[in-house]
């Protein structure tokens, strides 16, 4: 055995997925039939319960261009792809020597883009989702008393 | 976390496999050879990426099966130096904490990379086993395996393959089957540790 390239390319959690999925991995029921093995459901599953499940090709290279005023290393880019980090706090462990490159607003402004491009993840969802539901309750309660 | 690598292997084909096509009797024998292992310096193989050439088809001398020079990618786990990656909580004990990613369980966090300053105290449920609590601003955190713990990787390592056994008997505990590939990770840092932290 010989490696040619170790370094082929870097690949983001989500083009892993969409690699799994397109061999025919999918969550339960196909489970029998597909030709993907037990060691590559376990990747599967693993990013189906990450950021990456509601990705899509789009929305990556939409935010890869977001991101080019920023100046960030590629790693530093993919690592944000694949963890989707929602606060200041979170970033500032994956920039190196964030405080250094970038002042507080431009890490708000990376924050916001995040926030805005990439589809947040489940547990975020969750909460988002009962916001809403909050939210149109309420307004057809007050459609109704008004 | 997950890196291209461009092989190139001499295939031996066994005979009983001669009346499938081609592409498909190869990619069976990859898998088999190289799916869920580790390839030094290379990392986790998951899954072959795609077959780029194979070549040959020799039948050497006293041998029935045909031999094949294929080219290939694997999509190999291989997290670098930095990289933050969220994983779950499997085992905590006196000497630090163990999380899984459902694929990869040996990811180790020593208790000098715990976030600091913490102290454990023994859970009264499992024996051996420790919970970590955190001390911040007065409060404590403790880091139970309720939600997905952020870890920064701090080094990633490939122990050589031991030649003997190590026999215990001695000690009760069942002797830890060995591990090609094992992760340090660190959790102190802001942003690290249980993701409900810092939400």
């Amino acid at each position: 055995m010989k490696i040619l390239d170790s370094k082929a390319g870097a690949l983001t959690n989500f083009e892993v997925l969409d690699l799994l999925r397109s061999r025919g991995a999918g969550t339960d029921p196909t489970r029998v039939i597909a030709s993907v093995s037990p060691s590559e459901f376990k990747v599967f599953d693993y990013l189906e319960n990450s950021a990456a499940c509601n990705q899509t090709r789009e929305i990556i290279q939409k935010f890869v261009d977001a991101c080019k005023k920023f100046d960030l290393a590629k790693a530093e880019i993919l690592n944000i792809i694949n963890t989707r980090p929602s606060s200041g706090v979170e970033v500032y462990q994956i920039i190196e020597d964030c405080d250094i490159r970038m002042e507080e607003d431009t890490i708000h402004e990376l924050v916001e883009t995040i926030n805005q491009i990439l589809p947040s993840h489940q547990l975020t969802n969750e909460t988002a989702d009962e916001n809403n539901e909050i939210e149109e309750t309420a307004e057809e309660n007050n459609e109704m008393t008004s | 976390m997950f890196f291209l690598s461009e092989i190139e292997h001499t295939l031996r084909l066994p005979p009983y496999l001669l009346n499938r096509p081609l592409n498909e009797a190869i990619k069976g024998e990859l898998d088999s050879t190289f799916l869920d292992k580790v390839i030094e310096k290379l990392g986790l193989c998951i899954t072959v990426y795609d077959i780029q050439s194979i070549e040959g088809g020799f039948i050497f001398p006293g041998d029935g099966a045909s031999t094949y020079t294929v080219m290939f990618r694997l999509v190999m786990f291989r997290p670098y130096e930095g990289e933050i990656i969220s994983a779950r909580l499997q085992e905590s004990t006196k000497d630090g904490l163990r999380l899984s990613l459902g694929f990869f369980d040996d990811i180790y966090v020593p208790v000098p990379l715990l976030a600091s300053p913490v102290h454990s105290e023994p859970d009264p449920r499992l024996k051996d086993s420790v919970t970590w609590i955190w001390e911040y601003d007065g409060q404590n955190y403790p880091i139970d395996g309720a939600d997905e713990i952020r870890f920064r990787v701090h080094n990633v390592s490939y122990p050589p393959i031991p030649l003997e056994q190590e026999e215990e008997a001695s000690d009760k505990k069942a002797v830890k089957p060995f591990a090609p590939m094992v992760i340090t990770g660190s959790l102190d840092g802001d942003g690290l540790g249980p993701v409900s932290w810092w939400v």
